[in-house]
């Protein structure tokens, strides 16, 4: 960084802000404490001034001319003033030259400058003085000398400068220093997220478990990422995905029309060719649309369309759309749901959900097994639980089952599109409802559904 | 006058039910030019007189023409907005029939949709033969009148009773099972989509394995045409059923 650069930078300006700060605010507390302190010093002065005066003034003449000898004499340190003079201001007693203009004989003590004598010196000072007539007409003059007030702001002015100077200096380091770190901090993280940009996603920022407030962030910026990581992840693999699903049917469709085009003779066996392509089509398609709706749920916008849905209510129509099939199978498919347990939902999500785990169950299960669906209250939620006497998923296979297009080997040869259970979680997130996979033998899967 | 026209278009429709070179003439709100393309190309093969326009300010003016019997609307188009245009058209007291197209992932749109005053509701991408299986059926919605019975040449339903007979015979039926049939017989002559079926009787918007219906349509025919009987319950390859007087 060059001396222009630094001088430019936040830190510097930081710093420079801090301590200007620091010096003002020392200097506006010298100020305060000057003000209040020579406020104090003249009322004292002020008040025994004003004593003094009074008293003397009482006084009969021979006392007061021993008062204002005695006074004279005993002022070592060439502080007090007094005198006394004629109505006409002609100087009778004492130390002070000159009767000082615009005096009220009667008011308060006031500032002025008056000449000291000292037997031939002559002295201007700066005092407090004060004036009070006499019986005689005459005028007793009292005064003190306020040079004290001066040399302590001399001391105050000393101190200021002794304490303020390393106490700038001590604010300018500290701020130098801390917004030196803060910078230094903001530089480590935006140059990771320059390298995040630019492509190297396994950058994370760096957290130093001072649990300070960049940590706090580093650690949510972090996990964020984490998340954009896997999503980046699995986009590529859910694009790998959409790629082989689709290209196996569509690879069949092109084989099967080719053929036709060779082989058809007659129009019924044309026909019988496109209406093998076209399923082929349909099925391509089929994958395509549940895509989108995991796409269009996952985005969660769907909200606006939960209301209160009867489980029960589901279960038995899944069952009943369901009873047909399973037995062609001959899987025995029963229901047990009790009356009522209302949750807050979207009835054709949950309905879809249900449907396709229930349709998976009937898929895998053998011949003479059988298929179980009940609902149950479990603490705090209600438990949906469909069991089948299936082959079941592996602890292995359980997690990653429920990802986009995974379909267990077991099952690439059954129909379906292999969609299902990533629309299922997909619905059950967007409602909150937690779900496991378990059971052994068969599988049990259970959705824990939020009570209303 | 419109009410008017509406019972007479349904006499037209019933009349024209089947055969070929239909009268209805139906307005498509559509900006994409390729997709609009396939459409009105679809709907002329099935003997519909297509109109189409191209944004949302002429298709709003068309929809106003008293000749028009059904509209198509695409939710998102330039100028005004597709909801907007039934909206205006509803607050005008037009209350001809309009199928609403979206995109996928426009999630809420199906119910604003339903609530802007359109009748029907259709997300792309669809198959043409969806969609002219709905226009049909929105075409000749029946008139909403307290039916206690209906009755396709000898297949007779009590709605009260809840009954089924065939000729003299008695058929027996699920409550689901009725429900189809009676759905079938409404739409009578009509080809229905397993979609429209799962909507329409199940209640359900996303159906997890459309094969399903069919084995409940196998199931309903196995009752309804009895063996050594002339089959009225009828499957379109790739599309759908319909239910007619056996020929």
């Amino acid at each position: 960084m060059s001396l222009a650069e630094f001088f430019r930078s936040t830190i510097f300006r930081w710093a420079l802000a801090v301590s200007g700060a620091v010096a003002l605010s020392i200097l506006l507390m010298f100020a305060f404490i000057y003000w209040q302190s020579a406020r104090y010093m003249t009322m004292r002065i002020d008040e025994e001034l004003t004593r003094e005066a009074t008293t003397i003034a009482q006084d009969a003449p021979e006392e007061r001319s021993e008062a204002i000898e005695d006074r004279l004499k005993h002022d070592p340190r060439r502080v007090r003033f007094i005198g006394e003079f004629s109505p006409g201001g002609a100087r009778l007693k004492g130390n002070i030259e000159s009767l000082p203009p615009h005096i009220d004989a009667a008011g308060p003590p006031a500032s002025a400058r008056v000449v000291r004598l000292d037997g031939t010196e002559r002295e201007k000072q700066r005092v407090r003085v004060i004036a009070r007539a006499l019986a005689s007409g005459n005028v007793l003059v009292l005064g003190r000398n306020i040079d004290e007030i001066g040399e302590m702001v001399e001391i105050l002015g000393r101190t200021l400068v002794l304490g303020a100077f390393p106490a700038v200096l001590l604010a300018l380091v500290v701020g130098f220093v801390l917004s030196a770190r803060a910078e230094r901090r903001i530089g480590e993280v935006s140059r990771t997220a320059v390298r995040i940009v630019a492509g190297q996603l396994r950058e994370r920022l760096p957290v130093r478990n001072a649990g300070d407030s960049f940590d706090k962030l580093a650690i949510i910026v972090n996990g964020m990422l984490d998340d954009i990581e896997t999503l980046l992840h699995e986009i590529a693999g859910v694009g790998d995905d959409i790629a082989h699903d689709l290209r196996t049917p569509l690879t069949r469709v092109r084989a099967i029309l080719e053929r036709g085009r060779e082989n058809a003779r007659t129009l019924e066996e044309l026909q019988s060719v496109t209406d093998r392509a076209v399923g082929g089509l349909d099925q391509s398609l089929a994958i395509i649309t549940a895509l989108l709706r995991i796409t269009e749920i996952e985005h969660g916008h769907r909200r606006a369309e939960f209301g209160i849905v009867e489980l029960p209510e589901i279960v038995q129509e899944v069952a009943e759309f369901y009873a047909p099939i399973a037995e062609d199978r001959h899987v025995q498919l029963t229901t047990d749901t009790g009356t009522s347990a209302a949750v807050r939902g979207d009835r054709d999500l949950l309905f879809e959900a249900i449907a396709n785990l229930v349709d998976n169950a009937i898929k895998f299960t053998p011949e003479a097994g059988r298929v179980d669906v009940t609902i149950a209250p479990r603490g705090q939620a209600t438990i949906v639980r469909i069991a089948d006497t299936g082959p079941g998923i592996g602890e292995a296979e359980r997690e990653v089952v429920t990802k986009r297009f995974y379909r267990s080997d077991k099952s690439r040869h059954t129909q379906g599109v292999g969609l299902g259970l990533s629309l299922v979680a997909a619905i059950l997130k967007l409602h909150g409802f937690e779900w496991t996979i378990g059971g052994s033998p068969g599988c049990v899967v259970e959705i824990a559904c939020l009570k209303l | 006058m419109i009410v008017a026209r509406a019972a007479l278009l349904d006499v037209q429709c019933a009349a024209e039910a089947g055969s070929e070179g239909g009268l209805a003439r139906v307005l498509l709100i559509e900006d994409d030019d390729e997709t609009a393309g396939e459409i009105v190309a679809d709907l002329q093969d099935r003997g519909f007189e297509v109109e189409r326009a191209a944004d949302g300010k002429t298709g709003l003016e068309k929809g106003r023409l008293p000749e028009i019997d059904l509209m198509i609307v695409d939710r998102l188009l330039p100028g005004i907005d597709g909801l907007t245009i039934i909206e205006t058209l509803r607050r005008e007291s037009i209350r001809t029939p309009a199928l609403v197209l979206s995109a996928l992932g426009a999630v809420d749109d199906r119910v604003r949709g339903l609530h802007a005053g359109g009748d029907d509701y259709l997300v792309k991408p669809f198959i043409l033969v969806e969609l002219a299986a709905r226009i049909e059926a929105l075409l000749r919605r029946p008139a909403h009148t307290r039916e206690t019975a209906l009755q396709v040449g000898s297949l007779e339903l009590d709605l009260i009773e809840r009954t089924a007979r065939r000729g003299g015979r008695v058929v027996e039926l699920l409550p689901r099972e009725f429900s189809l049939l009676a759905y079938l017989m409404r739409h009578a002559d009509q080809m229905v989509t397993r979609a429209m079926l799962f909507e329409e009787v199940w209640k359900y918007r996303f159906i997890p394995d459309s094969n399903l219906v069919d084995v409940h349509i196998g199931r309903l025919r196995r009752k309804v045409d009895a063996p050594g009987e002339a089959p009225m319950i009828e499957s379109v390859r790739g599309a759908g059923f319909v239910l007619h007087v056996p020929r």
